[in-house]
């Protein structure tokens, strides 16, 4: 069973930035060695903490997006804690909510795409708008007779 | 975020801004009518990497806006606290801010 995963985990900033960037690509060959697929590598440089981690107040932001099963995961995530460089990692299993935001953008393509269709045929025979403003009007206008 | 405008010799032709008005017979409160930022912009997607989007909705010591005060719906309050408690796992966002 394989799923999407985004792994962000933040490296030391005192980390010279060779070194970093080993790091990084050792972790991809560890990981595509394991049989899953590096989708994206996305290093977001130094940034600072929302709160104190092991004295530091930045750090080093790199995003991973893979595609594995679970034991790929939890060995990736044993790595992690094994190393110095790192100071802390989040795993997120995305594949559940790419699926639902492609289905959700799908059906507002659909509902945009219908929208456009019915606009030039509501302005040529005067579909829905057209008829129903005479039509309140000619009840409108027997009323007023009446009243006064 | 609601605002209380209400001071009863000034009842008349104020310009309230809101398009919704509860007037009651000494006090009138003119209160706009919240609407949720996420259904208004269309965005489907509340990210946990999306800092800048989330801290509009995190108080100033860093606890998450109520949805009465935000007007934020149900759902994506939900998916949004989510993503709040997810960013404060990786350090992007405070669990305690200090003033």
């Amino acid at each position: 069973m394989t799923r999407i995963y985004e792994e962000l985990f933040i490296v030391k900033p005192d980390a010279p930035d060779e070194e970093v960037d080993q790091y990084v690509e050792q972790l991809r060959g560890q990981l595509t060695s394991l049989g899953a697929t590096v989708d994206k590598v996305d290093k977001w440089g130094k940034r600072k903490l929302a709160y104190k981690v092991d004295k530091y107040r930045e750090g080093t932001y790199v995003l991973f997006q893979f595609t594995a099963g679970a034991e790929i995961v939890k060995e990736l995530e044993r790595r992690l804690r094994v190393s110095d460089l790192v100071l802390k990692f989040l795993t997120v299993r995305i594949d559940q909510t790419l699926k639902r935001l492609e289905k959700r953008k799908k059906a507002r393509d659909k509902r945009a795409a219908r929208r456009a269709v019915n606009a030039p045929a509501a302005a040529a025979p005067g579909a829905p708008a057209g008829p129903a403003a005479p039509a309140e009007a000619s009840v409108g206008m027997p009323g007023m007779p009446k009243e006064s | 975020m609601a605002e209380f405008k209400g001071k009863p010799g000034s009842a008349g032709q104020r310009p309230t801004g809101g398009d919704k008005a509860v007037a009651t017979q000494k006090k009138q409160y003119f209160r706009r009518k919240k609407v949720c930022r996420f259904c208004v912009e269309k965005i489907d997607d509340i990210n946990y990497k999306d800092v800048k989007t989330l801290h509009s909705f995190v108080a100033e010591r860093g606890k998450i806006v109520p949805r009465r005060i935000s007007g934020v719906c149900a759902p994506h309050q939900r998916r949004l606290t989510d993503a709040i408690k997810k960013a404060r796992n990786i350090a992007l966002l405070p669990f305690a801010a200090q003033l």
